[in-house]
């Protein structure tokens, strides 16, 4: 077993570590390793069906079936715009457009340089407050175009913090 | 911290907590919920604590930092008692002012009083306010009163006395004849009486038993759930055990929507407190019940919110719906009976089992009682959460609570129930608030999302909106919802691009009828709603777009027309920086629209100052 | 020991064993449910939605797939009332527009009395009837296949679209494949969507004559290219 597969698996025993070892917990982990990993490596969805007895195919399914999972690594920066009706009613499509144009990917998608993922939902709770953006889990309401513009910029320009490997 | 073996060391709690506070002159409670978080009220909390200790005053100040009140427009917002003074829109900036001025001399700052948009008024006091005065606050009251994350402060108001008296005085039985009197009925937008519910749950053979909690709150434009959970997690904790007492569960699960962190974090504390008084666990209170909860998180699938699919998720399944011939009160979670109910149906128990069934029932209509917690938003003056009784008129909610039109337009309609609702017109607004009412009209209660509308939105576009959302979050599994409805979203593409047909109008009614009747789950079945009530209702705006290719909202894309008039142009090239699509030249010393590369998304007419885009 | 319930369907007094499915229990007394989805030895899956029956309680009726309702005694189903036809004609319809070439599609169109198909055809190769799926898990035990993703990016797919070693290579999945009875050999060309006119309709009665058209209604909607009754060979 190579360095990195050892590492691997070690990082893995240690999500591991605490749980009971049942089918039912599948989505739980898949939680845990997204997190760690910021996606779903197949090698490590391998070794979670082994471990937790879950036919390879079910993995499979509920990694694809869940908008929380990604079998593709993500950005540094994740760009999260809502698309809930009282959004939408408040104009929340132009920002896709204003995203479309300033990044160049469409909703699922990140972009070349690996700096940004953009991704839509149907609502984040924070009606009132909107049309509403969550970059890097922080939430920013009123959004104009104009503001999403400006934070864009920003972001990128901002110094790059190593996100742990 | 001592487990609680008796009902007497519950008052003790309540007692203690009581005389701590007798030590602090002023209270000052900070709403703290997913809103105003997004409004900035962490820095204002920061601020705050740092102004109070640099004046010496963190002892005689109390801070309370609070779930979601529910004027969320209005955040940062925060209420000082004694004298119940509301200020609104705090900046950190004030937060000197307010300590100096308010906290130590007594003085109120004016500029941060609510503004009555109907009067112009300034409103001192929160009790005043118009918002809150029409409503009856009896969950969200309790927002304002609790620090989530500390369980003493929901005792302190009466938390676990219902639980109390449940365990020392009530048999099993009884509980549920008292939901049952009530006429509780699920808050989660199904409204299948919570009484009957319990009691097939009770009656089905099989062990364990399971309580589930579903605040996979899907529905866009709905927070009720959110703010409930965040604010005053005890009162569904209590809710629960209630629940699981009567119908005889040891076992229960809360299982919270993926992008909800800070209801899945309060959560988790409130349960870790209540284990650690022995309200949840072995024993609890001295007695044989034993019970206690799991937080789940979701995955991100609006389709988790039925509850079929709910269960598969928590057994680590994918998120698919099982017909439903079999009821998940006799075979649930697992195979076992399980009984599930919406994260508001369960918080209303305490207060019906403490203040009594009649109490409950007196409020409402003669088969939707008690008061429901409804999202407004939208193009409406006061968006927020708003809880009122059962019957009250939409009209009273919109332009009574609401205070009527945000952007001076008319409005033109409401969407109730999310995407399975459907869009009534102002001319319905004089219907009540009540289960059948609305299904009846050819909308639906729903959860309680209630988005306003105007006229500058498209009600076609509107439908073909909710069409895609179902589309997006459509499970795949059933050929009427997955084909179906993508056959409808073909047609409704064909009228918003100019291709539509009163044949093809025909087939869209026909294919949502098929969809209706024949879908496996209640997605699937209710899907059409958004379509068939905007054909119903506003019919004429699908004639124009179908007859005339003319849409009169000037929302769809392909049927309006962006271009610079030259007589007010400047060229300051605004509209030009703004755009994102680079469609925009200067020719000479005005602006130009390309029209091959212009993508109608409306910026240039946002950011043009001398409203020089004309939309045609 | 089997026990058996009675129960009525269309008015017809059915006699059927306990665990059995209202969908099997109509077939083997020869009433016809069309079905696509169903397939005995198999656990029903309820997802094609053709075998809906109207289930009358309580003088209220609800919308059930017959597959997946267990017989109970004294049951009372409707199977072909008006709405119940039509709902099931429209959902034929959605299937043959979705996979014009299956034969077995096109037949059971042709039972629900679909004449035309008013939407545009696409041309899935897959209805996701889920067959393949519960042939390999349930009677090979290899559980090599899933339904991957949601809505119509659902699909059946191998894990990580590469075939474990614990396929048994059985094939039993192409087998019970309907889209694999040998589909329409006339290809559908972009612009002159319509069928070849080289199928073979079960309803055939004719025994003597092979590859032969028998003109069905079906194909007047497709615009069928078969215009005449002369004989076509493959």
């Amino acid at each position: 077993m190579n360095k990195t597969m050892q590492q691997g698996k070690t990082r893995l025993n240690r999500l591991l570590k605490n749980r009971q070892g049942t089918s039912c917990e599948l989505i739980e982990v898949l939680q845990d390793v997204q997190e760690e990993y910021n996606y779903l490596p197949e090698e490590v969805l391998r070794v979670v069906s082994d471990r937790l007895t879950v036919p390879l195919i079910e993995v499979f399914r509920v990694a694809n079936f869940y908008k929380a999972f990604t079998l593709k690594p993500r950005g540094r920066h994740l760009l999260t715009v809502c698309l809930g009706t009282a959004c939408h009613v408040r104009g929340a499509p132009k920002f896709l457009d204003e995203v479309l144009g300033q990044l160049k990917v469409v909703p699922g998608e990140t972009t070349e340089d690996g700096e940004f993922t953009v991704e839509t939902v149907n609502c984040l709770g924070a009606c009132a407050l909107g049309p509403v953006v969550v970059l890097d889990g922080k939430y920013y309401d009123h959004m104009t175009t104009q503001k999403l513009r400006v934070l864009i910029q920003q972001t990128r320009s901002k110094p790059s913090q190593s996100k742990k490997k | 911290m001592n487990k609680l073996n008796s009902a007497d060391k519950l008052k003790k709690i309540s007692e203690i907590e009581k005389n701590k506070n007798q030590k602090f002159i002023k209270l000052v409670t900070l709403c703290s919920g997913t809103g105003c978080t997004a409004s900035g009220c962490q820095a204002v909390l920061v601020a705050l604590k740092k102004e109070l200790k640099k004046e010496k005053l963190s002892q005689k100040v109390k801070v309370r930092t609070t779930g979601c009140h529910g004027f969320c427009e209005q955040g940062p917002l925060m209420v000082i008692e004694p004298g119940n003074i509301f200020y609104c829109h705090i900046r950190p900036q004030d937060v000197p002012e307010i300590v100096l001025q308010t906290l130590v001399k007594g003085k109120t700052i004016d500029r941060l009083f609510y503004t009555d948009p109907a009067t112009g008024n300034k409103i001192t006091s929160e009790r005043n306010i118009p918002f809150y005065k029409a409503q009856d606050r009896v969950l969200l009251s309790q927002n304002k009163l609790v620090d989530p994350t500390d369980i003493n402060d929901y005792i302190a108001i009466g938390g676990y006395s219902a639980l109390i008296k449940v365990l020392s005085s009530i048999k099993p039985e009884a509980v549920i004849e008292e939901i049952r009197k009530s006429g509780l009925r699920g808050r989660g937008g199904a409204g299948f009486p919570t009484g009957k519910k319990w009691e097939y749950c009770l009656r089905a053979t099989g062990s364990p038993k399971y309580v589930i909690c579903n605040a996979d709150e899907g529905d866009p434009g709905a927070y009720m759930d959110r703010s409930v959970l965040e604010g005053n997690p005890h009162a569904v904790i209590e809710g629960m055990l209630i629940g699981a007492y009567a119908i005889g569960a040891e076992r229960g699960y809360i299982y919270v929507r993926n992008e909800y962190p800070l209801a899945v974090q309060h959560s988790k504390i409130a349960v870790k407190q209540a284990r650690e008084l022995g309200l949840l666990g072995k024993n609890i209170l001295g007695t044989k019940f034993a019970f206690d909860i799991k937080i789940a998180r979701g995955g991100g699938a609006f389709i988790c919110g039925e509850s079929s699919a709910l269960m598969a998720s928590l057994e680590g399944k994918v998120g698919e719906p099982r017909p439903k011939d079999i009821h998940t009160t006799e075979k649930g979670f697992m195979g076992y009976p399980t009984n599930l109910n919406n994260v508001e149906t369960w918080a209303n128990v305490p207060s019906i089992i403490n203040k009594g069934a009649s109490w409950f029932a007196k409020k409402g209509t003669e088969h939707s009682k008690g008061t429901k917690i409804f999202a407004l938003t939208g193009k409406v003056r006061n968006t927020g959460l708003v809880e009122v009784p059962m019957g009250i008129s939409l009209r009273e909610i919109i332009f009574g609570i609401g205070g009527g039109p945000s952007d001076g337009k008319k409005i033109k309609a409401v969407q109730t129930g999310g995407p399975s609702g459907g869009c009534l017109p102002e001319k319905m607004f004089d219907l009540p608030v009540d289960f059948e009412a609305l299904t009846e009209a050819g909308s639906m209660m729903g959860s309680g999302s209630m988005v306003v509308m105007d006229e500058a939105t498209c009600m076609v576009d509107m439908a073909k909106y909710f069409l895609k959302f179902l589309i997006d979050e459509s499970c795949g599994k059933c050929v009427p919802c997955r084909v179906g409805l993508s056959r409808m979203q073909e047609i409704i593409n064909d009228i918003t691009e100019g291709r539509g047909t009163q044949d093809k109008l025909n087939l869209l009614k026909e294919t949502s009828e098929t969809v209706t009747l024949a879908s496996l789950c209640a997605l699937g079945k209710t899907a059409p709603n958004p379509v068939l009530s905007t054909i119903k209702y506003f019919y004429s705006e699908y004639e124009a777009h179908i007859k005339e290719k003319r849409c009169p909202a000037g929302v769809c894309r392909e049927l309006i027309h962006y271009s610079i008039l030259k007589d007010k142009c400047t060229g300051c090239m605004a509209c030009l920086k703004g755009c994102p699509h680079t469609a925009i030249v200067k020719e000479g010393r005005i602006c130009k629209i390309l029209d091959d590369k212009c993508h109608k998304c409306g910026i240039c007419k946002e950011v043009c100052k001398f409203s020089a885009v004309k939309l045609s | 020991m089997l026990e058996y319930v009675t129960l009525t369907i269309d008015g017809a007094g059915v006699r059927a064993a306990r665990g059995s499915s209202v969908l099997d229990a109509a077939l083997d007394y020869g009433i016809c449910i069309p079905h696509l989805c169903h397939m005995r030895g198999i656990t029903p899956f309820g997802v094609c939605r053709l075998c809906i029956v109207e289930l009358i309680k309580d003088g209220r009726s609800k919308v059930t797939t017959s597959c997946t309702l267990e017989v109970e005694e004294g049951m009372v189903i409707q199977a072909h009332t008006e709405k119940i036809l039509k709902a099931r004609k429209n959902i034929a319809e959605m299937l043959v527009a979705e996979a014009p070439n299956s034969r077995a599609i096109q037949d059971i169109a042709v039972k629900c009395g679909v004449k035309n198909v008013r939407y545009p055809f696409r041309r899935k190769d897959c209805v996701l009837c889920g067959r393949c799926v519960r042939v390999c898990s349930e009677i090979w035990q290899s559980k090599s296949l899933g339904f991957v993703g949601r809505g119509n990016h659902r699909h059946v797919s191998l894990p990580f679209d590469k075939r474990p070693e614990f396929c048994k290579r059985c094939n039993y999945c192409i087998d019970v494949c309907l889209m694999t009875i040998p589909p329409c050999p006339g290809p559908m060309k972009k612009g002159n969507e319509a069928l070849c006119a080289l199928c073979e309709s079960q309803l055939s009665m004719s025994e003597k004559i092979q590859d032969s058209c028998v003109d069905c209604r079906l194909g007047e909607g497709f615009g069928c290219v078969r215009k005449d009754r002369s004989l076509i060979r493959v």
